[in-house]
């Protein structure tokens, strides 16, 4: 059975410090990279009382809720309550955590307990991510050029030349999120104005 | 002193607030009862602005009434950098910023006061427009970070960045989230931690700028 | 079906004084549309079927869809003179209102929400506090609580420990007394009145009775507006959105005695609008 990776965004959108809002289908998760680089994505919810831990901050190792101050471990252990500053927290007190994994300047997602690897992609560059409030189909639809389903791929012109292109579709409340790679030959700038105007392709296509 | 009158929760005030922290200048604040006493909408403020609208600035005989004339007006007076480059090019760029900032306002801005202190508007109009201008900010700041710049007009922060700043960095507050343009969180968080940068209510502080103190 | 108990209180719908200078509010209370506006120089608040009791007190229009169990509470300062009375001005959240009176309560968040105004690090230690839900009166009650703040108050000079009591008279009230800087001995009243409109969205009334002859109007209330918007991002944020009151989904601490307090005295009255038994 293979692992079910899902692309949350690029890896350069999450510096060192950093946390930010990802998901892995329904499951609404806090992606943070600790000041060393290491990568955690938690249940996007503090055990004490319920606030989105990807609105904390990062110190260190560690990430902070905003809300009482919270500290977890990259272990997902709370390790400080400041309210209680003698206190060493229990052991119940953690947070439900996925797996998440920076590949080919990907962050990937799984459930816990993952074994294998993401899909490779190595020989393409991250560009950006874009948001659509549309479907995989009416990309598709929009652009024949590619083919796919969780991962769409296929040669598309930009500025008269052909380059390769990967989409990674990840599901959305209101639509979908791509993550775009391209071959490191393409203009970065072409990529993205290409995004935009597939976005409108495709969104128009859905609205008419 | 420059006098400015105020309210706590008017992005638009917050602009000018915030761009004075920034450049170091001090301001006397004077506050008006926006919300619930609707104060700038008496007869004795139309004596100050007929348009009935805050913030306003006042300098001597100088009074404005439109926020990004006032981050102009203080840049020029104080720091002159913060306006950008001085080719028609860099100006225009950051003229055409400032415009976008009307747009901010007029979308996440007023949704923000839609769901926050009860405006009228069609809400999902609101949102929706908020979302457009969003994703263009989103295509301009992605550009910018191709070219290895962090700002939205030249190599350092200017009034254009200062003038947009606000209404984004707000638009959760009208149902708007910032979670599906990273390259507009990678520019707000920038922004609030510049050295002297100021929040307002809905923007928290960044902890994480200061390391874990040691409890007394 | 909503619970008798829950429709047999006493709910804030509007300021007096926006209804009585002509104002008409058409608004909602526990889901149903309501309307509250001058008739014959009267203040009257028009259910969809019938009109509902209404009670003048505290600056704002209460109202009862239901049959009144009791009257509304009363605050004995807001009568003493001299004290400044400040209608602060409603804010709409998108939470339960059972969160909005949770966050109230709560004074551990005060150095990474109020930072630098009403806490900061590394003054985040919460004492013990006493906690009781008093039989006589049937409201929930913290003393002896208090809290190191950079600026207590819109009257304070600096930083000191600030000594406060908490009080929930109703499902959606909220009442906290604060040390006083202007006159030592004498409390501050801080109020929060919560509208529900439905389980997930509130209005929020926050009201004050203070001794302050020195700050205007207007800096009081932004000061009380700027706590309160502080919070409101908070509580947009807060999963699930209905008030967990059963155990297991939420792990409260110590500082968080007058939650749990006012948690089982809910659960106790039947009083679960806007909130969940189940543990999600």
């Amino acid at each position: 059975m293979t692992t079910p990776w899902i692309a949350t965004g690029l890896s350069d959108d999450l510096p060192c410090g950093g946390v930010m809002a990802g998901r892995w289908q329904d499951t609404q998760l806090a992606i943070w990279r600790s000041a060393s680089g290491q990568l955690s994505a938690w249940k996007d919810r503090c055990p004490h009382r319920g606030m989105r831990l990807s609105h904390g901050f990062v110190r260190g190792e560690t990430l902070s809720c905003i809300y009482h101050g919270w500290v977890y471990g990259l272990d997902g252990a709370c390790k400080h309550i400041p309210a209680h500053p003698a206190l060493t927290p229990p052991a119940a007190i953690r947070v439900e955590a996925f797996v998440c994994v920076a590949q080919d300047g990907i962050l990937w997602l799984a459930p816990a307990g993952a074994l294998d690897a993401p899909p490779s992609l190595s020989g393409l560059r991250a560009v950006r991510s874009i948001s659509l409030t549309c479907g995989v189909e009416a990309v598709l639809a929009a652009e024949p050029d590619l083919s796919g389903h969780d991962m769409l791929r296929g040669a598309v012109n930009l500025a008269g030349q052909m380059h390769d292109i990967c989409l990674l579709a990840q599901a959305k409340p209101d639509g979908i999120t791509l993550h775009a790679l391209s071959d490191p030959r393409a203009d970065p700038v072409h990529v993205s104005r290409w995004l935009e105007a597939l976005r409108r392709r495709a969104e128009e296509r859905v609205a008419a | 002193m420059i006098v400015l009158y105020d309210y706590v929760l008017s992005a638009s005030a917050y602009k000018v607030r915030l761009m004075a922290a920034l450049l170091g200048v001090k301001l006397q604040l004077e506050a008006v009862d926006f919300h619930p006493g609707r104060a700038h909408k008496s007869a004795a403020f139309a004596a100050l602005n007929p348009a009935g609208t805050l913030p306003v600035l006042v300098d001597g005989d100088l009074i404005l009434t439109e926020s990004t004339a006032m981050l102009v007006y203080l840049a020029r007076t104080s720091c002159a950098k913060w306006l950008g480059g001085d080719t028609a090019k860099a100006q225009a760029q950051v003229q055409q910023w400032l415009a976008f900032s009307g747009r901010l306002a007029a979308s996440l801005g007023m949704a923000r006061l839609h769901d926050m202190l009860l405006y009228p508007g069609d809400i999902n109009a609101l949102r929706h427009q908020g979302h457009a201008a969003l994703r263009e900010l989103e295509a301009a700041l992605t550009e910018r970070r191709f070219a290895e710049q962090d700002w939205l007009a030249g190599d350092t922060p200017t009034i254009a960045d200062i003038a947009c700043f606000p209404n984004v960095v707000l638009s959760q507050d009208g149902g708007v989230s910032l979670d599906d343009y990273p390259a507009v969180r990678l520019w707000q968080r920038r922004i609030r931690s510049l050295d002297r940068f100021i929040e307002m209510p809905g923007i928290h502080r960044l902890h994480e700028l200061r390391a874990a103190p040691v409890q007394v | 079906m909503i619970a008798s108990q829950v429709l047999n209180e006493w709910y804030p719908v509007a300021m007096e004084q926006q209804i009585r200078a002509g104002q008409r509010r058409d608004t909602q209370l526990l889901g149903m549309p309501i309307s509250v506006a001058l008739q014959d120089g009267v203040i009257a608040v028009q259910g969809p079927v019938r009109t509902f009791p209404v009670i003048l007190r505290f600056g704002h229009v209460w109202t009862c869809p239901g049959t009144p169990a009791h009257d509304l509470f009363t605050v004995p300062e807001a009568d003493q003179p001299g004290r400044r009375l400040v209608d602060v001005g409603v804010v709409r959240v998108k939470c339960s209102p059972l969160r909005a009176v949770e966050n109230f309560l709560d004074i551990a968040h005060f150095p990474f929400v109020h930072t630098d105004v009403l806490g900061a690090e590394p003054h985040t230690e919460v004492n013990r506090y006493e906690v009781q839900i008093r039989e006589d009166s049937d409201e929930v009650w913290a003393t002896k609580v208090t809290f190191y703040q950079p600026q207590a108050a819109k009257s304070a000079e600096g930083g000191g420990q600030t000594e406060y009591m908490y009080r929930v008279p109703a499902p959606t009230a909220s009442v906290l007394y604060k040390t006083c800087p202007a006159r030592p001995g004498e409390w501050d009243v801080i109020g929060i009145f919560v509208q529900p409109l439905s389980e997930e969205l509130c209005e929020v009334w926050p009201w004050m009775a203070l001794f302050d002859d020195v700050t205007p109007q207007a800096d009081l209330i932004a000061f009380q507006q700027m706590i309160f918007v502080q919070d409101r991002s908070i509580l947009e944020n807060q999963l699930p959105r209905l008030l967990p009151l059963d155990p297991g989904m939420e792990i409260p601490t110590q500082a968080d005695l007058t939650s749990i307090a006012y948690r089982r005295w809910l659960k106790k009255r039947g009083l679960t609008y806007g909130a969940q038994m189940v543990a999600a």
